[in-house]
């Protein structure tokens, strides 16, 4: 078995690696497969593997991609992780890729499967909607349809038919790759010092641009050392990260957090990875309809879900509990109108509830970290000497 | 549970390490500083050069860092102490570090090799309110350092030749590239060293008036920081005080005002190793 180090390493050098090699050699494997690129927050992979294909995650070029193209697509109040996913394929290092999908997040997102469309990039480009209707037989069957779009999609281009046997074996695969990403969340909870919030990132980063059964494979060797005793614990306060679950910060600020005097408990970075609580059915003879009930009524929240019945903040407010957070950092990308405007309903609520947060917004590019350092040293500092003291309200 | 222990503190700034050893108590509250030490960073790896002057304080006591350290707090780069048990935040310990100066304190000034920050606190030691200078090196210890070099002085020579000034002429307060420009001039119309290094003593301490107004501080005021232990420059800061003539503000220096920041780190160490203790008795109740 590999050691840790050199596992966390492979996995560094897969989750940004931008030229996507390794779902290049999985295609150049066998004929008949395909590879569709699949933008945040959310999307049922199951379908992609079950139809022979790998859904390959485009999460922006971070600090390492130089935008030059990119930024003539948009305006300059606008968000940073078009720019980049723009530049990528101007670039032609998404051109293996045989279609795209760009699930409903907001209107630049939409915007940018429009300019795909229109560059005629990939076989198909696919504007994804998600149900916000939370009724299966209303919502759920309109889920159903546009999952079997997508799969219509593939077939038109490697002719393979998705029978319910092939999709109950890909919800599994998947169903197992969740849980092993829940067991390291889980553990670090207790022992977040085992491996570091960086370390996670990019352990599930990598797990979006390789075969999930690789991934696995990953997940069970990390597992393996970390309910081992390892690493020395330090005197930090615990935090969920809330907000960044589109564009991505740039690694060096999540590290930037961590080092600040913080351990973090949870996030949303990676959130597609993470949004179906528990298992989907894998036994089912009508698989569609799982993997849409699952979403329906089994998802993480997200700033793109408006389910009035199941308030976002309250369910913000559980987590930080049950992870025995001593509060919350929100982040949110420069211009994410998503996360911007969630903001203040759980500041409202958070205030109301006592809980205390810290909020600052970032852009993938930016790797200049030391305000926000600042901001959560001092964050930290005042959980750790005057936790009994109210807290001074952040107006940000 | 013991009612002393040994703490110790790293703060790793710009251009040096500074490190402490604390004796912390926790009955009395008279914590002592055991031992203390700089090292200038220059071109080694600051890791190493944490490691070196721990080891060194150690040593000097007899002590390991297993056995004998209940909590080592790191602060400023706190990236560069791998080992350690905590981490706080610059202004949090600097804050700390004036009080265990200047007991009645009401305002700290840490004036280090990046930037000056006042900061207002409560007789704890904890933050109410601070006001920083902006980003210009102008208005730093890395600047004072820089002219000292130009002008063949030792650092530990500027306070006290800044006293001997009779006719100080101020260079640019904006930036530190006018201002070095400045300060070759000056030495080109053959202005004495001591008038030179005055004028940039009044420059800063122009700055560090003015923060102290927008932060409508309180005396006493600690001056902290590498800075906060030259002469000149507290002489400097007073005289602008009084020009200013808004309010008297009173002004506390020391010796060891260079170890602010460890000292802090230190005592919140010692401060953070009982409150855990404690939360553990809780726990085990």
């Amino acid at each position: 078995m590999k050691e840790l180090k050199q596992i966390i390493n492979e996995c560094k050098v897969l989750s940004f690696d931008l030229n996507f090699t390794r779902a290049k050699q999985w295609k150049e494997e066998k004929p008949g497969r395909v590879i569709v690129g699949y933008m945040p927050i959310y999307f049922p992979r199951e379908v992609i593997h079950a139809a022979g294909g790998m859904a390959v995650g485009m999460f922006g070029g971070g600090d390492r991609k130089q935008i030059i193209k990119g930024d003539a697509y948009y305006q300059s109040y606008i968000c940073h992780i078009p720019r980049s996913v723009m530049e990528l394929a101007l670039d032609k290092q998404m051109d293996h890729f045989d279609g795209f999908i760009f699930p409903s997040i907001c209107d630049v997102i939409r915007n940018l499967s429009g300019i795909f469309k229109q560059h005629k990039f990939g076989k198909f480009v696919k504007y994804m909607d998600f149900p916000q209707n939370f009724l299966p037989q209303i919502g759920g069957v309109f889920y159903q349809q546009e999952m079997e779009h997508v799969m219509h999609y593939i077939k038109e281009i490697n002719g393979v038919e998705v029978t319910p046997e092939k999709l109950n074996n890909s919800i599994a695969l998947y169903n197992k790759n969740r849980k092993l990403i829940s067991e390291i969340y889980d553990i670090r909870q207790d022992y977040p010092w085992r491996l570091t919030m960086e370390d996670v990132y990019h352990i599930v980063r990598a797990g979006t641009v390789i075969p999930v059964e690789e991934h696995n494979e990953i997940l069970e060797q990390v597992l393996v050392h970390i309910r081992q005793n390892i690493g020395s614990p330090q005197d930090k306060v615990k935090v969920v990260v809330s907000g960044a679950f589109c564009e991505q910060p740039a690694v060096g600020l999540i590290k930037a957090i961590e080092e600040a005097g913080c351990y973090v408990v949870d996030d949303d970075y990676m959130l597609g990875s993470r949004m179906i609580l528990g298992d989907i059915d894998a036994t089912s003879n009508k698989p569609l309809e799982a993997i849409s009930n699952a979403y329906i009524k089994q998802s993480q929240y997200s700033s793109s879900i408006y389910d009035v019945s199941n308030p976002k903040e309250y369910r913000l407010a559980k987590i930080v509990e049950n992870r025995g957070a001593n509060g919350v950092i929100f982040a949110s990308a420069s211009f994410c109108d998503p996360s911007l405007l969630d903001a203040p309903i759980f500041q409202n609520a958070f205030n109301r509830l006592g809980i205390r947060y810290i909020a600052f917004q970032f852009s993938e590019n930016i790797n200049q970290f030391k305000v926000i350092k600042e901001q959560v040293g001092a964050f930290s500092d005042s959980i750790k000497l005057w936790e009994n003291e109210p807290a001074v309200i952040n107006k940000a | 549970m013991k009612n002393t222990i040994y703490t110790m503190g790293v703060d790793v700034g710009g251009s040096y390490v500074k490190a402490v050893l604390m004796e912390y108590n926790q009955l009395t509250g008279d914590h002592k500083l055991v031992d203390k030490q700089t090292e200038k960073i220059r071109k080694r790896n600051p890791k190493d050069v944490v490691v070196d002057a721990v080891d060194m304080i150690l040593g000097r006591n007899n002590l390991t860092y297993d056995k004998d350290i209940a909590y080592l707090a790191s602060t400023g780069e706190g990236e560069m102490v791998e080992k350690k048990t905590g981490h706080f935040y610059s202004m949090t310990s600097h804050a700390r570090g004036g009080i265990y100066f200047a007991p009645n304190a009401k305002t700290v000034v840490d004036m280090g090799g990046l930037y000056v920050r006042a900061i207002k606190v409560d007789e704890r030691g904890k933050v109410i309110d601070y006001k920083m200078t902006g980003q210009c090196a102008s208005g730093s210890g890395q600047f004072i350092e820089n002219i000292s070099r130009y002008l063949g002085l030792a650092i530990e020579e500027v306070g006290e030749i800044s006293l001997k000034a009779d006719n100080p002429e101020v260079p640019s307060g904006i930036c530190a590239v006018l201002a070095e420009t400045d300060v070759i001039n000056l030495v080109s119309k053959g202005l004495s060293t001591p008038n030179i290094v005055k004028g940039i003593n009044i420059s800063i301490a122009q700055r560090v008036v003015k923060l102290l107004g927008s932060l409508n501080a309180e005396s006493p005021i600690a001056l902290v920081g590498g800075m906060g232990m030259n002469v000149g420059m507290l002489q400097a800061i007073e005289e602008q005080a009084m020009e200013n003539k808004k309010k008297a503000f009173e002004f506390v220096s020391h010796p060891d005002a260079i170890y602010s920041g460890a000292i802090g780190a230190a005592l919140w160490g010692g401060f953070r190793y009982y409150k855990l203790k404690e939360k553990e008795a809780a726990v085990v109740a």
